[in-house]
This record gives C-alpha cells, structure tokens and sequence, in this order.
C-alpha cells in the first residue's frame, strides 16, 4: 500500500486492517502520534489525513492508501516552528507533552478552516482530546492565540494568573 | 537570583511541540519481544496450579515466566521506612485483586504474547472476597492477608496511627453542640495519557539498561536490583520524560518483571500495559472512609475532634501506611484544635492496591475536615469563612504531632479568598494576622496552643 | 518489515469492494462477516481481541457515502461520515451532533451506528432513536437479495444483512432532547427523538433505554398530553443498569425527556 507520510511517499506492508498508528510507529519509525489508548478515546493519536484530523489507532491502513498524512513531524522543526507550536511553547500549554502532538494537529487543522479564537469553538473542534496535566486552559489560550495570528517571544512566557479563558482573553 | 520570578521557557518546550520528546514507547531496539501479561481474573482465590507449558510452545514465544523465576519474590518497596514486604512480584498461592500478574510471556510480536497468555493454565479456588474496608474488622470477615485484615506494623507494633492530643473528654463535655460526619472519597484512577510501559535491553558486558516511565529512577533501581539480588551498578536506568504520574507511577513493578524476561530470553523486551490494564490494574488513589466527631461552642470555637479513618490500602501495603501517616500529622487541616482523639487504620481488601496520587495521604483528610467545618458553620449559623480564620493556626499552634506552626498561611489565604469573592468581613476579620493569639482570640481552651517556636 | 498489530489477525479475508454490487456480493449472506463502516467500533474492538472475524468487508470505498435529495426525500449512504448529519434539521442534525466528538464523527459512518452490535458496557447505535422517529426505511442487501424495508424490521436483523442506505421523508417538525455526556467518548446515555410527518404523524423513539433504539408506542398515543405520555413512554422500554447510568436513572429521565420533545414539536405546530 502507498501512502505519503510528511510529504514522503512511502510503501507499506501488512494487513489492510492494521490501524495506522500501528504503522507509522512500528513499520515507519515515525513515533510523534501517541498509543495512548488505542481505542480513539484520547487523541494523543491524532494526525491529519488529506488535512482533516483523525483517530489513527481507529484508521485502518487501507482506508490511509493513497493519502497524505501529516503527522507533528510535519509539522515546523525547531528551527522553525510554525505559529501553533510556537503560541504552545510561550503559553505553556505542554506539561508532560505526550498529548501534545494530537492537540497541535487538531488545532493546526482547526485554525486552516478558519478557526477564530472563541474558547467554546477550540474546546468544540478539540473535544476529545484528553490532557491530564495542564487542565486545558493553557492550551485553549495557545491555539486562541495561534488563531488570532499573534506572534510570540520565544525566550519568556505568558504564564498569567487566572485561567484566562474566563476572562476574555486577556493574558 | 535570575530564574524566580522570572518567565523561563520549559526546557523540553521544543521537543513537545516537535514530536521529538522521547517517551520509553519511542525508544526503538531492534529485536525487541513483546511483553503480555496473564492476570487474575478473580478478587480472591487460591492458586491450585500454574500450567504454562502451552504457552512455552507456541509461535513467536521466546519466555514465560512465574514466581519461580524471581530470586527474591517478596520486598517491600517501602522497608527503609519500616514497612515489611508482603506483596509477591508474581503470584504464587493466591490472588488477592483482579488483575494480579501470575505470569508473563515475552514474543515476537503483541499478538503472539496474548495468545500465548491465553494458553496459560492456572486452578483457582475462589474465595469470599473483602471489598468493603467497614467489613474488614467483623467477626466474620474473611481474612484475607496474612497480618491480619489492617496493617499491624506502625512504630512498637501498633495497629493504627494514634493521635492523642490535650483532653478530649473534656472538649466533649464543654462543647455546646457535636457535629457529626462520615466522609468516603472514592478510588480515583490517575488516567496518565501515557500507559505504564517499560524497555528493557541486555548489554554486552552483562547489564541491562533499563527504559523506564517511573517517576522515580533511583528508588525502582533499588528495587529492581533487591528482587532480582543483584548489585545495583548491574543496571542502567534511563528515564526521561513520563507522559503523566502524578504518583501513579512510582510503585511500578513491569522494571524488574521485564528484566527477567529479559534475562531468560537473552533479547531486548517491551512491556506496554493496553489503557484497559491501566484502568483495571494499576494502583489508584485510595478510597477513604473517615469519621469525625466535632466538639463546638455555640459560638463558633472547635474544642476538640475525634476522627476515625479507614484508609482502604486494597490487596496489599504498599505505601499506606505512609499515607496514613502523613495523613493523621494533618488531619486537623489548617486550624487549630487543641484535643484530638485520631485513630487509623490501614485496612486490607480485595481491591487493586492504592498508592500515591498527588497529595497522598493529604487531599482526603483536606476534603473531609474542610466539608466538615461548612457542615458546623451551617449548623451554627455562623459565617463559613468567619469560622475558619476564627479557628485558624497561629504561629506557634501545633500540629496533631506536635510540630509548631512558624508562619502558617491560613488567615492570610482566607482573606484573600474572601476578597476575590466579594465577601465581606467584619472589621476585626479584615485585621486579623496569624501572630501568637492574645485576648479575646485566646479562650481558656486554646491557651496550651500558645508556643514558641523555638525547640519543639 | 510487516506491521506486528495486536488487530491483525493473519487470519481474517479481508474484503474491499469497490462498488455496491461487489459489496453485496462480498458480504454473500452475511455469515462469519463483519462489516467494517469508518472502523470506529470496530478497529478497537480487534485491537483488544474482542473481534477475530474470518472475512472482515471494508466498505470505505464501496461507493456508499452521500446524501441525496428527491424532493421531501431524503436518502443517506451507509457509509456516510456522521459529521455530515449535523446540520440537518432535529431530531437528526442534533442527535448527530451529540455523538463523540469532531473527529470521530468524521471517520464514523451512518450504517456503522445504526448497526452496531449491542454494547455490553454501554448502549450503542445513537442514531437510532433519531432514524426511527422520522420513519426511516433501510435499503439492505443478503443473499444478494436488495430490500428496502422500515428501519424498525431492518434493525431487528441487522447483523443478517448489509445496510446500503436509508430513506425518509423530511418532517414538518423534529425534536431532540438527551442527557449531556460526561465524556465526549461516551455513548448517549439516554435521548429521545420526535418528528411530525407532513401527515400529521407523530413519531417518538427512544436510545440508550435499551439495548438499542426503541419507538415509544405508548407514548405516542398519548401524545396530546406530554406528562402523560412521559410517564406512559416507561411501558416501552426495559431500561438496565450499565456504566453509564443506572436503570434507576433511566426512568427518572425518560419522562422528562419525552416532555421536553412533545413540548416543543407542539410549539413547532
């Protein structure tokens, strides 16, 4: 089976019914999609086919032929972040970070169908995705930022007092 | 000082956001098997046999192992604070919680294990299970741990955390009103998004190194290398980052089980507990079942409390009897009560065992005395925050144990709650500081509470 | 190097037809088959070796997805995503909405809901109450035989046969009202449905009350009177104890829910 991985064609072997998860990690060593529960419940899975955001541990293999995956390795190297994985950093909105790949996707393909920065349409579009460590405001404040197009100092932080979802939006 | 105060990026801030964070299901050594494990279907039973001969045969296998693999199969994790080992690794009589590991086989592949595991043949006779720590000290309880059904082994063999503190007959017999209340927290599951998973590789020269999600690197070390009764500098262990513990993490046991599959294999081996196996079968935080009897005065001033806390500890010890420990040095929260009559115990059931999660011991009692008081305030008719800064520890109150408060933050925290609430105070609340009490903030009863600091 | 999956059963035939007629002819009569919509129920369910089928039938490119308009008429593909429901009017478009979560929805196909085996741990096929309220007919295909039958007759037999698409006439007022989920994952605990045909018709059905969706008979014919036929809606169902809720729960608010939907269709008149 063919399939384009971050822009890489690539060949796989196995069983149509493999979840793709299963593939990236084991057969294509792309380990950026999480096994966090293989059962769709969590969404540190999460990676973009064709641009929409999708369980991979519920894709089978076959319905992935001929797509183009984009996992968060795909998305901006450190060198050059894009602006959802830059808002995370300056937001804080990674603790331990194994949610954080699926949340970035998410929210990456949220903001390219022309997101705003309304929580109730973030928590919306990201319902599902589970974070056990930051309680989700960070992130909530992260993508409204990505999606107003702010741009971000990298060498400090906006940690502020209050959730700040509550208040508006103001940092 | 550049860093407090100052906004510093996370260190690891980068490598979240670009998928290059190394979690231990990340680390790729070729060859590596895969681990399965087979487990308890049953509360409470005994172990009439252990067949895993089928599973030796079948495809992809490379080794099954039982408790007769494990040179040491009993140590406590906790023994340099004095609690005895009483937990198998493996089972090997007996089960006493669904979910217990009898064996685990190590194969080429995730299904090759599980099938395997499914051809593992164990007899069980079940046994009357204990799931209610209320039960656990009848007469006819089954006994289901071989101290008895609550943890004997505190300081002089005690069979309970003991508080004895001022005199609490006296508090009773001068209070205006005694307020009652029974306080039961359930289990709560950490839910980590990353599973438990571990990744074990021989080196050439004979060690092994050790990728482990553990939140505590040189304590599974230690125990990695008490229960295989190796010298410690025969491991590496590797951490790194963990996806989410908050206390579930640290009595994990799939190190030291991963390396004997490791060492009967001569192969690298993975362990990766599924999400159902991290619901079912990992430690949670406990249930507690927490009595308090609340001596009053009309007007508001806590004379004494009784409180009698089951701490359910599940299958085995484990951390409890720290966790209780910790809890009975706070169960007063933060007010000061001068007579107290504490008795806990640590109570054995057929549950999965509990550990620690963020607060261990703490959040339970927090929960019951802070509910506790709403339920005086409302029964006095008194102002729920008036009561708590009236009651509040000063510099110098003591702890159930005896330790002496140097600057406790009570007062301060609650005016600042009831600032950003909008809820007013009376002038003499607004003004109150947690300074040593003097006049009218020092009754009869709280005067043994005035102490210094200095040497206590 | 092949992909070592804990779904992967070396095992299972897999089948992906590429047209309708090659997905009826695959799924023969159905026997030892199952039928893989998006994969959302049934991916994780082999994952955890709950499901070791011997020809699993992977519809995804069989040709069934779309919606289509025939005047009042509307007909849904089997393997249409859920999220392209949710806009429809009520009691579809918001019964879509309620299920899972964006992404789910979006892989999660019509058919694979509609025809979900039963759950042991929660009660599965949200869509159900929905379809059964505005009078669905199921087109399904066994032994290469095609029928079009009402989705009741269909979803009794649904594991025998292979659902193509359903049809139902666009109602003059729809209703939804169900129990807000605790978790996005969660099935529907409870919700009912109600729609007026044109005809004046009134239907009302129930999920999460049973095992799977149920029309609420005696509800409907006391129709006129919506605490009566709240109370009257509990003789159609035989609601049990599972994780999401307990039975107790269920008939607490079932009644409610049934009001809720009566109530508003009769402003809708």
């Amino acid at each position: 089976m063919n399939l384009t991985v971050n822009g890489v064609a690539r060949e796989i072997d196995g069983s149509a019914l493999a979840p793709l998860l299963d593939v990236l990690r084991d057969e294509l060593g792309i380990t950026g999609p999480k096994a966090g529960c293989h059962q769709g419940g969590c969404g540190s899975c999460t990676v973009l086919v064709d641009g929409e955001p999708r369980r991979s541990c519920l894709v089978p293999a076959g319905y992935a032929e001929g797509t183009q995956i984009t996992t968060v390795e795909g998305m901006g190297p450190p060198e050059d972040l894009s602006p959802v994985q830059q808002a995370f950093v300056h937001y804080y909105a990674a603790q331990c970070g194994f949610c954080t790949s699926g949340m970035l996707l998410a929210a990456q393909a949220y903001i390219d169908r022309g997101g705003t920065d309304d929580p109730e349409a973030i928590q919306h579009a990201l319902a599902g995705h589970v974070c056990r460590c930051t309680g989700y405001s960070k992130i909530i404040d992260a993508i409204a930022a990505a999606a107003r197009g702010d741009s971000f100092d990298l060498t400090t932080t906006a940690v502020g007092k209050h959730t700040t979802m509550s208040n508006g939006g103001a940092a | 000082m550049k860093v407090v105060g100052a906004r510093i990026p996370r260190y690891d801030g980068v490598a979240h956001v670009t998928g290059r964070t190394t979690y231990v299901d990340d680390v790729r050594v070729p060859g590596t098997l895969w681990a399965k494990a087979c487990r308890s279907p049953h509360h409470h039973a005994a172990i009439t046999s252990i067949d895993t001969s089928k599973a030796e045969s079948m495809p992809g296998v490379h080794a099954v192992i039982t408790w007769k693999d494990v040179p040491l199969l009993e140590y406590g994790h906790l023994s340099a604070l004095g609690i005895p080992a009483d937990e198998p690794l493996l089972a090997r009589d007996e089960v006493r919680y669904l979910g217990q590991p009898i064996a685990l086989v190590a194969a080429a592949s995730e299904a090759q294990a599980a099938a395997a595991v499914d051809a593992i043949e164990v007899g069980f006779e079940e046994r009357p299970a204990l799931l209610d720590v209320r039960q656990a000290f009848d007469a006819d309880a089954p006994k289901i741990h071989q101290w008895g059904n609550w943890y004997p082994h505190f300081e002089n063999e005690m069979d309970r955390r003991q508080i004895r503190k001022g005199d609490i007959d006296w508090a009773f017999e001068n209070a205006d009103t005694i307020v009652q209340g029974v306080y039961r927290p359930a289990a709560i599951e950490h839910a980590p998004v990353e599973t438990q998973v571990c990744q074990v590789v021989p080196e050439p020269d004979g060690r092994l190194t050790i990728y482990s999600c553990t939140q505590a690197l040189y304590f599974s070390l230690g125990v990695v290398a008490a229960h295989l009764q190796q010298p410690l500098n025969r491991f590496k262990l590797v951490g790194g980052t963990t996806g989410g513990g908050f206390g579930g993490k640290v009595d994990t046991a799939t190190e030291t089980m991963t390396c004997l599959l490791v060492l009967k294999s001569g192969r690298p081996v993975k362990w990766r507990w599924t999400r159902e196996e991290e619901f079912l079968c990992s430690s949670t935080r406990a249930p507690w079942h927490m009595e308090l009897a609340t001596a009053v005065t009309k007007d508001g001033w806590i004379l004494g409390q009784k409180m009698l806390t089951l701490h359910d500890s599940g299958a085995y010890a484990r951390f409890s009897p720290y966790g209780l420990t910790k809890h009975s040095f706070h169960h007063t929260g933060a007010y000061s009560i001068p007579n107290l009559h504490f008795d806990g115990y640590v109570v054995f059931t057929n549950r999965t065992p509990t550990t620690a999660m963020r607060g261990f011991g703490v959040t339970s009692v927090s929960f019951a005395v802070e509910t506790h008081l709403n339920r005086i305030a409302n029964e006095l008719g008194i102002d729920q925050v008036e009561i708590r800064m009236k009651n509040a520890n000063r510099i110098g109150d003591t702890s159930p144990n005896g330790i002496a408060y140097t600057d406790p933050s009570t007062i301060d925290t609650l005016k600042a709650i009831a600032d950003a609430i909008g809820h007013e105070l009376p002038a003499d609340y607004r003004t109150m500081t947690n300074e040593p009490r003097a006049g009218e903030l020092l009754p009869e009863h709280l005067v043994s509470q005035v102490g210094s600091t200095e040497g206590h | 190097m092949a992909v070592a999956s804990m779904a992967v059963d070396a095992a299972t035939e897999i089948l992906m037809p590429s047209s309708e007629d090659e997905a009826i002819a695959a799924f023969g009569d159905g026997a030892d088959v199952v039928v893989v919509g998006g994969g959302t129920i049934v991916v994780p369910d082999m994952t955890y070796r709950r499901l070791r089928p011997s020809k699993a039938l992977m519809l995804g490119r069989a040709g069934l997805s779309g919606i289509t308009k025939d005047g009042s008429r509307v007909t849904i593909g089997a393997t249409t995503p859920v999220q392209e429901l949710t806009e429809m009017a009520a009691p579809i478009g918001p019964c879509a909405s309620n299920v899972a979560d964006l992404e789910i929805r979006s892989q999660g196909t019509v058919g694979g809901n509609l025809c979900a085996g039963e759950g042991s741990e929660a009660p599965r096929g949200d869509l159900q109450g929905a379809f059964l309220a505005v009078g669905a007919t199921a087109r399904s295909a066994a032994g290469g035989d095609v029928t079009e039958e009402p989705l009741e007759d269909f979803l009794a037999k649904r594991g025998e046969r292979l659902l193509l698409s359903v049809s139902f006439d666009e109602p003059a007022a729809g209703a939804f009202a169900g129990l807000d989920r605790p978790h996005t994952h969660d099935y529907t605990a409870l919700a009912v449905s109600g729609a007026r045909a044109t005809d004046g018709t009134l239907r009302l059905a129930a999920t999460g009350a049973g095992s799977w969706g149920a029309r609420l008979l005696s509800a409907e014919a006391a129709a006129g009177d919506p605490a009566a036929a709240g109370e009257a809606a509990l003789q159609d169902v035989s609601p049990r104890d599972d994780a999401l809720a307990s039975a107790w729960y269920r008939t607490k608010v079932l009644p409610v829910l049934v009001r809720r939907v009566l109530t508003e269709l009769k402003e809708s008149a």
